[in-house]
């Protein structure tokens, strides 16, 4: 498929050349002509990765485009390997990367100095760590996407983002530090850096030099499960994104789903030839991982007044449920999952956009949820008749409330959006397993549905809160169409996938597939007969 | 000699880890510094040590086995640029730190 | 038909276009009844996600037919009554819309052929039911009424799913036709009580069986049209249904019969019970809908098909009855403004109408002969009177219906009596009449039916009975007869014996019972409260007490749980299989002092760094020193030249900043345990760190290097590269995209910290000067900065000249990169250092008065550079960054490979200058802004950084 190889790296390059043109001609400065270039970059880069994925959707199921950089041979150059989950991924950090652009074009890119540059850079990285298979350029994008993380939650500066992005960078660092351990492990065992090839090697292992092998492999999963957000190496986490700008956290839902990623990628691939006590060991310890993380982030978003609190503890929720479903390992149920990280992912960036829109039409008092409200309050009310007279919604306020609505189902999971699909796929898929339902299903049902429990319960107080009884009451509320439209058109995006569940969940079967037989991707990366 | 070189190692990463536990943020940077040097070390000794072997090529009829292994040095190359530039960030984000919160506390508490 | 009701927000019109579609809407569910009077299915399937075996399938047998028909009629008659009812001021079109998508919701609950569609419609009808009764959201108890309801109801719906799940999984099938024809499957399998106990779950909170009814009261808040169309018709009849629904697949098991029966006879009785002592028309009415359905529930839990036959009559009589006395309260309430028995009396005289239709409504409630209330009693009472071998269940079932007749017949005569009859009412603001007519018509219809069935049953309902009740039951259809005489018998006692007990209830007592202030017995246990209390405390106090045990907002235990996680999973992972670890074999004196030195200065750095900040930086540079050493020692001189510029670099950034952090002495008296304590503790995990750290290199150096790619590098690096510097060639050629992402990563950095010391503000006790310079004034006032020069005058002229030299050292160790050690990073960082070189000599001012480079241009002439190289190829048809090469002869400096890699180390050089030079410049400007940092210097300290921006 030697017409697509280009497609392949483009997503990394795009990004990148916005950036050297943001440094070239836009040098700080921010006028229209500057914005309206860097958001056309951003539309490119989107167009690129639908191109990417309608043409591997329409190849084979095994299909990925397999680029040699520099034209050396794999395994010896670095390689990128677009396949199927890639595509996706990069699809939906396109989608949400355009959004939060033009979202943070209408104010927010002003509130400090290079935001464009360091924005392209954080896609760049996302990009290429979805889409390289070599472990140690892994490590470069995730140090690219992190030094732009760093830059963008401090962005507009401040006390608390100062103080969160310190703590942020601190533990990430030493995630860094295991990242490199762990691969120098790997190397050092395996005498390969190439993922398909360390797939490949790892039979051929000397016994004694397993334990160091898998040592390594296990530093290397603390390091993912940092970035995956998992319980408890997550504490930075709702205060970095809560304190970081809106635009910035949105576009930072997809940075946990980074460490999903890759563990779910190495996962199928490192075990692939491998069965046995380790398997399970580590299975077991990802499963529960995944429901403290479910019960931590749900309990969390009870316990959170903010909205923008309670948005970062859903990418807790939604981090928790996707290490369940690796933990999971069944193909059924890891179609669900990836069908749930478009749509978290798609739903958290839009709520954090939307708390920031929200909090310009509300009065200032009325951020906080005042339980004591709910408790005690509402006796006093007398009924009396001209009580009995609802107040005419603002349109603005309404389309607000839809927003909401919209998000708060999506991610509680209600029937009818794409959330109760996705849950549903992934129980269903448990449930319909040979064995099922084990224990481990039930464990999986009640994460699942209690957490959406909890959710809702958290969505339903701060719906009630914010537009109930603190929205302001004249209709003359004012959104800018460059904010409220990037939040419609994620959502929008999230009714689609379950409107189109069908296909979607067709292509994601074909996914899971294509990752629970890894032997395809080794194959596909090297060559018959090419082992070095 | 390999037993030297692991435990200037374990000294290096021990000492490092030590201070990223401490609540001072000076601590914390020379801390890293340190890890940093253990990492890098770590690294290298992954290719096994060899002495005198270069891998400069003394041209084109070269005979590998007499070349240490490039790839862990190559690696080393990237950890040692980008822990610069980590380093570097830290140090001016704990300087800002310092400067807001009046504190050098890594959770910037006063004194 | 679906596609019609199901989206109702489309409706966004006024009252008449909901009437319009309402009445289509019944017209044609009447119309289908012909093509399902005989037993057989409609059917209509879309596929949605046919792998999961999820469509959307309409199915409309008898008992859909009959429940579409309650809804969409009994729709029709709330808009009309509604039309009337809500006030002009109300946003009206959004009151229809939401009717609208209830009708739809609750449409497709019924008509669901797919389990799983079903769930989500009964969710649909909880989310909207929630919108519907928090209407007047403005109201305090409206909103918390809308939540409990969306809550309680919204779990239901959870369980319902889970179990929907179960029963699929049971039957290989989510499809409805499928799950009825499995027969005994379910009842058999070992998942049954699970699925039953979560089934029950659902269908209870929604019909609000105890002790999940508190809800409902509290729903009452919502407009009077609402709680006629919710609580007669519509939400609280969908638990039964399903209940009806699965019966057929279901109901053939002791747990079945235990749990409904009697969860629905306590429901029974305590509804009655506590509909007596209700003050609020509503409210009574409220608690009178959840003994009814209580008394469904009853009848579907013993599981007869008789029973069965007799619930499904009821259900259809109870929504006739309730609504219009529902709808009979809001005229009341609408015209006397007040819904308080204490109140209202003696109406009649004021609205005679629609105090007869009152009357004749509740007496069917009552189950007065010749209603049809009367009617479904009756076979309630014969079925509770059936023999059971079981004493407790034989006597139980009588005594408790006949009980909960006698309440029911009492609170029916509160209801007339209180309100009616009696002296004319004194405490109305306004005098009461007779509403519009078309507001009467609603009530005037149901009325009719109920009589109508009630006195001629074999004409009016059997037929569509016979449907509903066939499709539920199929083949084992029993007898059953409508009339209205059966004839002197034990039912026909039980109620003589209800209609008379109730009188003698309640005629002795009605003034205590009009006046009495809650319920007797049951005050203490308000559902309402209690839920309040666990809602606010168990999902907020507790959450926020469990976030804080189980998380952490310190930055110190969140490095130690990671550090500690990540030994334990190395030492989980590779302790049993570590292999054998053999005896050193050689030593080598010289590393080993090396090593000696430095592990003491690291250990020293270690134990300095709170203290002495200078002393520490020092010795980690020995320590650095040393790595160093050791990369030179073990051939990467490459490795050990990096090391060194870097570490000098890095040494110089923390020299810059360390003046702002704050004066730090140690303290003369000893540290608290506690925090002794915690630093043995982390001693403790820094010690076996660095032991696993040490062991696995060791292990790892002692072992034979696996067949690994290096080889490859070695043996192409000259041939394909053109290079002899194999760790050159693999940065700028093999692994160039690594580099290109590394410099990326250098250059963000560099724009971050240009980033954040733009807006940087020093502490104030590091504002003013350090005391060096102070005195230095003293010696020269007045003559600023400047003064600190002169005592650098030679070392400042030195580097003057030595500036060129170093540059060209730089260039000439790019040039020669790929051959020797060298390259673009190392070139690059020592042409920064030239530069700060010219800052130790000359002062901030004095360069930046000369600075010739605009280090955001270099950053992005680097990576332009590096992106072109790249692209360059791609244009030739190759991949991103292949390389091609050949050799140049330039004068003096020799044989110079002319790689396309060389112009990718030119841009590596360009960064990194670019970078480093940023970082270095925008650290050292902050010493010029010093001494004016206490005022407010933000345009000046602009115009500083902007010359280099």
């Amino acid at each position: 498929m030697t017409g697509m190889n280009h497609i392949a790296i483009l997503p990394i390059l795009i990004p990148m050349a916005a950036m050297v043109f943001n440094l070239l001609v836009g040098d700080g400065r921010s006028n229209r002509r500057i914005i309206g270039i860097n958001i056309g970059f951003s539309v490119l880069l989107l167009l690129v990765s639908i191109l990417l994925l309608t043409v591997l959707a329409q190849s084979s199921t095994a299909a990925a485009a397999v680029y040699p950089l520099g034209n050396w041979p794999v395994p010896f150059g670095i390689v990128l390997v677009a396949d199927r989950l890639a595509a996706v991924m990069v699809l939906t950090t396109s989608i949400l990367s355009l959004a939060a652009l033009i979202f943070a074009s209408a104010r927010w890119h002003s509130r400090g100095t290079n935001f464009f540059p360091l924005f392209h850079a954080l896609v760049m990285g996302l990009n290429g760590a979805f889409l390289t298979g070599d472990l140690f350029n892994l490590f470069v994008f995730f140090e690219l996407l992190l030094a732009a993380s760093y830059g963008l939650a401090l962005h507009g500066g401040g006390r608390n983002r100062v103080r969160a992005a310190m703590h942020y960078i601190v533990i990430n660092l030493v995630a860094s530090f295991l990242f490199l351990i762990g691969v120098a492990l790997i190397y050092g065992t395996t005498g390969t850096l190439n993922m398909a090839d360390i797939a490949r090697a790892v039979p051929n292992i000397a016994a004694d030099d397993l334990g160091l092998f898998e040592a390594g492999v296990a530093v290397l999963g603390i390091a993912f499960l940092i970035k995956a957000g998992s319980w408890p190496l997550h504490f930075w986490l709702p205060n970095t994104y809560s304190s970081a700008a809106p635009p910035v956290a949105a576009l930072f839902a997809i940075m946990t789903k980074v460490g999903f990623y890759a563990i779910l990628r190495l996962w199928t691939l490192v075990f692939a030839n491998q069965t046995g006590p380790e398997l399970v060991f580590g299975q077991n310890v990802l499963f529960v991982l995944g429901i403290a993380t479910v019960a931590y982030g749900s309990v969390g978003a009870l316990s959170s007044k903010a909205l923008d609190r309670l948005a970062s503890y859903l990418i807790l929720v939604s981090a928790g449920t996707l290490l369940l479903a690796v933990a999971y390992n069944v193909p059924g149920v890891t179609t669900g999952a990836l069908y749930y990280v478009v749509v978290a992912t798609l739903a958290a960036g839009a709520l954090f956009l939307l708390k920031d829109v929200i909090d310009q039409v509300l009065p200032a008092e009325a951020q906080i949820l005042a339980v004591s409200l709910e408790f005690y309050g509402d006796e006093e009310d007398v009924i009396d008749e001209d009580q009995e007279v609802s107040r005419s919604f603002p349109a603005a306020a309404t389309l607000l409330g839809w927003c909401f609505a919209i998000a708060a189902i999506v991610m509680a999971g209600l029937p009818p959006l794409s959330g109760f699909l996705s849950k549903f796929a992934m129980l269903s898929a448990a449930f319909g397993a040979a064995n099922a339902p084990t224990a481990a299903t039930w464990w999986l049902t009640g994460a699942l549905i209690v957490s959406g429990l909890f959710v809702l319960i958290a969505m339903v107080r701060n719906g009630i809160n914010i537009f109930w009884t603190s929205l302001p009451d004249d209709g003359g509320l004012s959104l800018r169409p460059l904010e409220i439209g990037p939040i419609m058109v994620l959502l929008a995006l999230c009714v689609l996938m379950a409107v189109f569940a069908g296909p979607a969940l067709s292509y994601f079967a074909d996914t899971a597939a294509f990752i629970h037989a890894p032997q395809n991707y080794i194959d596909l990366v090297l060559p018959k007969g090419d082992a070095s | 000699m390999e037993l030297t070189l692991a435990i200037a190692i374990g000294i290096l990463s021990a000492s490092g880890v030590y201070l990223l536990l401490r609540p001072r943020t000076f601590q914390v940077i020379i801390g890293l510094s340190l890890v940093s040097y253990a990492v890098n070390l770590f690294i290298l000794s992954m290719g096994r040590l060899r002495m005198d072997a270069a891998p400069i090529l003394s041209g084109a009829d070269a005979n590998i086995a007499d070349y240490a292994d490039p790839v862990p040095q190559a690696l080393v190359l990237t950890a040692i640029v980008i822990g610069f530039a980590m380093t570097a960030l830290f140090l001016v984000v704990l300087l800002a730190a310092r400067g807001l919160s009046g504190s050098d506390h890594v959770d910037g508490k006063g004194d | 038909m679906f596609v019609l009701a199901a989206p109702g927000e489309k409706y966004r019109g006024a009252a008449w276009v909901t009437a319009v579609v309402a009445a289509i809407l019944s017209l044609l569910s009447l119309a289908l009844f012909p093509s399902i009077a005989n037993g057989e299915v409609l059917i209509s399937r879309i596929e949605w996600v046919p792998q999961l075996g999820l469509n959307l399938t309409l199915r409309l047998d008898g008992l859909a037919w009959l429940f579409a028909v309650l809804i969409t009629c009994i729709g029709f008659l709330v808009v009309l009554y509604a039309r009337y009812y809500m006030s002009p001021k109300d946003p009206i079109a959004r009151f229809h819309a939401l009717l609208l998508a209830f009708m739809g919701a609750m449409l497709g609950l019924v008509m669901s052929g797919n389990i799983i569609q079903l769930a989500i419609f009964w969710e649909l009808t909880s989310l909207v039911s929630f919108l519907l009764i928090g209407y007047w959201y403005h109201r305090g108890d409206a909103r918390d009424g809308a939540r409990m309801a969306l809550i309680i109801t919204g779990t239901g719906g959870l369980a319902l799913f889970v179990s929907m799940l179960i029963i699929g999984r049971i039957v290989g099938s989510y499809e409805l036709d499928d799950v009825l024809a499995s027969g005994s499957l379910i009842v058999e399998s070992p998942l049954y009580p699970v699925a039953l106990i979560l089934f029950l779950l659902g269908a209870f909170t929604k019909s609000a069986q105890f002790p999940f009814q508190f809800w409902l009261p509290n729903a009452m808040t919502a407009p009077t049209p609402v709680s006629a169309y919710l609580h007669s018709a519509t939400m609280v009849k969908a638990g039964v249904f399903i209940l009806t629904r699965f019966w057929p697949v279901m109901h053939d098991h002791q747990l079945w019969f235990w749990i409904v029966t009697y969860t629905g006879l306590a429901t029974l009785i305590f509804g009655a019970y506590t509909a007596l002592f209700q003050r609020d028309l509503k409210g009574l009415l409220a608690y009178s809908t959840i003994s009814h359905l209580g008394l469904i529930t009853t009848l579907l839990g013993m599981g007869t098909p008789l029973a069965a036959v007799a619930a499904i009559f009821h259900i259809a009589n109870h929504a006739t009855f309730k609504a219009s006395l529902f709808m009979a309260v809001g005229i009341i309430d609408h015209e006397t403004g007040t819904r308080d028995v204490r109140k209202l009396s003696g109406l009649r005289k004021y609205m005679p109408f629609t105090a007869t239709l009152a009357i004749i409504a509740s007496a069917a409630m009552a189950g007065v002969p010749l209603l049809n209330g009367f009617l479904s009693k009756e076979m309630f009472f014969t079925e509770t009177a059936e023999f059971d071998p079981n004493v407790f269940v034989n006597l139980s079932l009588p005594i408790g219906a006949t009980l909960a007749g006698m309440l029911s017949v009492a609170y029916s005569i509160k209801f007339v009596h209180g309100v009616f009859f009696g002296p004319p009412p004194t405490q109305l603001e306004k005098v009461p009449h007779e509403p519009p007519a078309l507001m009467r018509r609603p009530i005037e219809i149901l009325v009719l039916i109920c009589l109508a069935v009630g006195i001629i049953p074999g004409i009016t309902i059997a037929p569509y009975l016979a449907a509903a009740v066939h499709s539920v039951l199929g083949a084992e259809t029993p007898y059953y007869s409508l009339s209205v005489w059966h004839g002197f018998n034990l039912p026909l006692i039980m109620s003589i014996i209800a209609m008379v007990g109730g009188a003698v209830i309640y005629v002795p007592y009605y003034r205590k019972l009009r006046d009495i202030d809650g319920v007797p017995l049951t005050r203490g246990l308000v559902g309402q409260r209690v839920f309040e209390r666990i809602l606010v405390t168990a999902t907020n106090r507790w959450a926020r007490h469990l976030v804080g045990a189980f998380g952490t907002q310190r930055l110190q235990p969140q490095i130690f749980v990671v550090i500690f996680l990540a030994l334990a999973a190395g030492i989980a992972a590779g302790w049993t299989r570590m292999g054998n670890l053999p005896l050193p074999d050689s030593f080598d004196p010289v590393l080993g002092l090396v090593w000696l030195l430095g592990g003491i200065s690291a250990i020293a750095a270690a134990q300095q760094a709170k203290f002495h900040r200078l002393a520490s930086m020092i010795l980690m540079g020995g320590a650095g020193l040393a790595t160093c050493l050791t990369f030179a020692w073990f051939s990467a001189p490459d490795l050990a030249l990096t090391q060194l510029l870097a570490e000098i670099a890095t040494t110089v950034l923390i020299l810059l900043g360390l003046r702002w952090l704050p004066k730090r002495s140690p303290v003369p008296e000893g540290t608290p345990w506690a925090a002794r304590l915690r630093r043995y503790r982390d001693v403790s995990l820094a010690g076996l760190v660095g032991l696993a750290t040490a062991l696995a290199s060791y292990a790892v150096m002692t072992r034979s290097a696996p067949e690994g790619i290096s080889d490859f590098f070695l043996a192409n690096a000259y041939k394909e590269g053109g290079g002899t510097n194999v760790v050159n060639v693999m940065l700028v050629d093999f692994r160039g995209f690594d580099t290109m992402g590394e410099i990326t990563v250098l250059g963000v950095v560099a724009l971050t910290v240009f980033g954040l010391l733009r807006r940087f503000r020093p502490a104030s006790d590091s504002v003013e000067r350090p005391e060096q310079q102070r005195v230095l004034d003293d010696y020269a006032p007045g003559s600023g900065d400047s003064v600190a020069d002169d005592f650098l005058r030679i070392p400042a002229l030195i580097m003057n000249w030595m500036f060129p030299v170093v540059v060209v050292v730089a260039i000439y160790m790019l040039m020669r990169g790929h051959d020797l050690p060298g390259g673009g990073f190392i070139a690059g960082i020592i042409m920064s250092l030239a530069f700060i070189l010219q800052y130790l000599a000359g002062g901030t001012r004095w360069v930046e008065e000369r600075l010739r480079i605009l280090p955001l241009l270099w950053i992005g002439w680097g990576l332009l550079l590096a992106l072109l190289t790249g692209l360059g190829a791609m244009v030739l048809g190759a991949p991103f960054l292949t390389s091609a090469f050949a050799y140049a002869d330039i004068p003096l400096i020799g044989k110079v490979p002319m790689a396309t890699a060389l112009i990718f180390d030119l841009g590596v050089f360009a960064l990194v200058v670019g970078a480093t030079v940023l970082m270095l410049i925008a650290l050292a400007h902050q010493s010029i802004r010093r001494p004016k940092v206490a005022g407010s210097n933000k345009p000046k300290q602009r115009a500083g950084l902007d010359k280099w921006n």
